[in-house]
């Protein structure tokens, strides 16, 4: 399988197929277009030729499967199609009625054909867009699509760069242990804080920035008129976790500047984790974007937080009349999930031997992202305006992702508030997470395919190169209630995984991990994980080393 | 169709239960057949390493729940890797960098957050957070239980994007007020 865009197995036709097309070509195809019927939900079956219902040849049936030969249109039921074939060489290939699928009655089995699901596709289209030729692409572009981060930032998250600069050895420190790996003192209630930083001191990509001088301090405040600068402060805890020092470290100043920041936003109260991370980004984002004098929206922004934590959402309304499709796009910082629970399991159930009722009505990470990009269809009461049908009509809204980040932040709707009751409270149900995680089902390639019933077709062509295949290297977990609880972050270097409460930093085995209650997790594609764990303790010292001060 | 004593149905109740079953088995063809596509185009997911996956989790959830197991999740720490010990609240002392007063680091965000007073007074600013508003823990702090949207009434099903107009969005953008 080719990287990014996911790709078929090109399936093999069977020699009865393979026959059909030789002797035939696409004309079958091109003639059943005309009574191929496309509903507004994607799936297609074949219309009925006449106002008669169908009947098989052979015994008159009208029940169960029926198919329609592609050659003499002739209709069987799945216990007599063998029976046509005999009676008329050649004819082995026909259309299952209810569901457009190709079907060879002399190998007794479902067959696949690009071709035949360009044709499909194609009527799709038609129906959808009117467009007579059914070139167009499912769903509308609505901003050209660009690639991430030219250049600069890509530069400075590359590790090579940071491993010529920076030094880590530090021979008085326990240096047998993983570089920035250094506890943060709870400076009263401060662990929703601890815990964020820790996984941003070890997103492999925003770690490399900083230590390679992404952002120096020193020149940074020189340049700049307003003194408040949050990727400053940070660089200063980079320093401080990097410096080699194991003792804790009191993230002080940056509390200071960060409180003076998020005063401007609605509270500075927030002790909630996921809140903090994203004022944090916010943060750095508004400085970088008002010392560039740009404005530029945050799918294209060149700043560390969105370079590196920032993807994009593809959110689709489908008319539920029509099947006429409005699509937007919009940039994340990380992705937010309800809990799914034994209501809904896993889509794509190719293959599900479920452990009998223990695990079938646990939560999962990959249920919850079933969840979020499963079409929801919004009720009665939300209609929407759609453009094709000029009126309001039930519609469905299904998300996707469009772009992947470098790093995805995966948050846990844990907290449920109710309207009537004016009650908030935490949801302590666990949650399932692998710790290896591939995001292809979850793009808007495979989410659009499969609405249309995993047609081989181009759906969402030059989507970004980016791997779907992620490795966990941070958890932020809540233990305790709405108001009372800690927080906790696990981190994962080099394959060893350590509990960072506040100032203490202790080993602990995978399975503890596994084991608790994740609120954020934090996810590196795949290839920036494997290069981070790459051990630098064999790097000399270089003479860059008072560059971190002590 | 099985279990069917077709003498006690009437011939009404024998048709409907007849569509019924032509409807369900539709309904079965029709996973299969989508079950058969996904697997004939190589479609399926990793579906080895996800209940790999699943497996481990169910392990390491049972030796975590026996309690004969050293109680590594809340026992009080010894030492940390490094060696070190910590105290309950953390005692280095260093200046507050608004008044200049010797703090001690434990007692610093309390301290800061009378210090720093009426000066940080929060405007109800719209942020990009929004989605996170419905997802708030407080934390421990005895003046923590606020909401400071009053309206944040949408469930948290719902608030990955209100239903409010075609083409609308993902809101990790803009919080629409009534």
């Amino acid at each position: 399988m080719t990287t990014g865009n996911p790709s078929y197995t090109n399936p093999k036709p069977c020699k009865h197929l393979a026959d059909y097309k030789l002797n035939h070509g696409l004309s079958g195809y091109k003639s059943l277009q005309k009574h191929l019927k496309t509903a507004p939900h994607g799936k297609t079956s074949v219309g009925k030729p006449s106002t008669k219902t169908p009947r098989c040849i052979s015994c008159d049936g009208f029940q169960g499967r029926l198919y329609f030969c592609l050659i003499c249109s002739s209709v069987s039921c799945l216990d007599h199609n063998l029976l046509h074939t005999q009676s008329e060489v050649g004819h082995d290939v026909a259309v299952d009625i209810e569901r457009a699928e190709l079907y060879c009655c002399v190998c007794c089995d479902q067959v696949y054909d690009p071709d035949f699901d360009k044709a499909v596709m194609s009527k799709h289209i038609m129906g959808i867009t009117g467009d007579k030729n059914g070139d167009e692409s499912i769903g509308k572009r609505l901003v050209k699509r660009r690639r991430l981060g030219s250049g600069v930032v890509e530069e400075l998250v590359d590790s090579k760069i940071s491993k010529q600069l920076i030094s880590m050895r530090d021979r008085r420190a326990k240096s047998c242990y993983p570089l920035g790996l250094r506890g943060l003192n709870n400076l009263g209630n401060t662990c929703f804080m601890n815990s964020v930083l820790q996984a941003l001191l070890h997103a492999p990509p925003f770690r490399n920035y900083f230590l390679s001088g992404g952002h120096n301090h020193e020149t940074c405040r020189k340049r700049s008129v307003d003194q408040l600068c949050l990727s400053c402060d940070i660089d200063v805890v980079f320093s401080a976790a990097f410096s080699g020092d194991r003792a804790p470290y009191s993230p002080a100043q940056f509390l200071y500047s960060w409180w003076q920041h998020s005063a401007n936003l609605a509270s500075y109260e927030q002790k909630d984790a996921h809140e903090f991370f994203i004022s944090v980004l916010d943060g750095i984002h508004e400085k970088e974007v008002k010392s560039r004098n740009q404005n530029r929206d945050n799918g294209d922004c060149q700043c560390i937080a969105h370079g590196v934590f920032s993807g994009l959402l593809r959110s689709d309304v489908t008319c539920m009349t029509c099947g006429f499709t409005s699509t937007t796009f919009d940039p994340c910082v990380d992705i937010s999930l309800d809990l799914d629970t034994s209501n809904f399991p896993p889509k794509n159930t190719a293959n599900k031997s479920i452990k009998p009722d223990a695990n079938s009505s646990m939560s999962t990470l990959l249920g919850c992202l079933d969840l979020f990009t499963r079409q929801e269809k919004l009720g009665s009461d939300s209609k929407l305006y759609c453009q094709n049908c000029q009126e309001r009509q039930d519609s469905a809204k299904q998300m996707s992702i469009k772009r992947l980040p470098l790093v995805l932040c995966l948050h846990i709707k844990r907290f449920e508030h109710s309207p009537v009751t004016k009650m908030s409270r935490k949801i302590d149900r666990y949650l399932q997470f692998p710790l290896s995680l591939d995001m292809t089902p979850y793009l808007s390639s495979s989410v659009v395919r499969n609405r249309f019933g995993n047609r081989i077709f181009a759906f969402e062509s030059g989507e970004s190169d980016i791997s779907a295949e992620f490795e966990i290297f941070a958890a932020v977990t809540h233990a305790g209630t709405l108001e009372s609880g800690h927080y906790v972050n696990f981190l994962r270097l080099r394959n060893q995984w350590y509990k960072c409460d506040d100032a203490w930093i202790n080993e602990v085995d995978e399975g503890m991990v596994r084991a608790s209650q994740c609120y954020m997790m934090f996810y590196v594609q795949k290839s920036l994980y494997q290069k981070a764990n790459e051990d630098w303790s064999h790097l000399p010292i270089s003479p860059r080393r008072n560059m971190f001060g002590q | 169709m099985s279990g069917f004593n077709e003498d006690n149905m009437g011939s009404h109740a024998q048709l409907s239960s007849q569509f019924f079953g032509d409807l369900l088995d539709s309904i079965i063809v029709d996973v299969a057949s989508e079950c058969h596509r996904i697997a004939r185009l190589g479609l399926d997911r990793n579906l080895e390493e996800e209940e790999e996956e699943l497996r481990l989790s169910a392990q390491a959830r049972v030796r975590v729940a026996d309690p004969s197991n050293s109680g590594e999740a809340n026992s009080k720490y010894v030492v940390d890797i490094f060696g070190q010990t910590h105290p309950p609240v953390a005692n280095e002392i260093f200046d507050c960098m608004n008044c200049g007063r010797s703090i001690m680091a434990g007692r610093f965000a309390p301290h800061l957050e009378k210090c720093m007073g009426k000066g940080r007074k929060a405007r109800l600013k719209v942020t990009r957070s929004s989605t996170a508003v419905q997802n708030r823990y407080s934390q421990g702090s005895p003046v923590s239980t606020y909401s400071p949207y009053s309206n944040s009434t949408s469930t948290s099903r719902l608030s990955n994007g209100t239903s409010s107009g075609a083409g609308e969005e993902y809101s990790n953008g803009t919080f629409q007020e009534p």
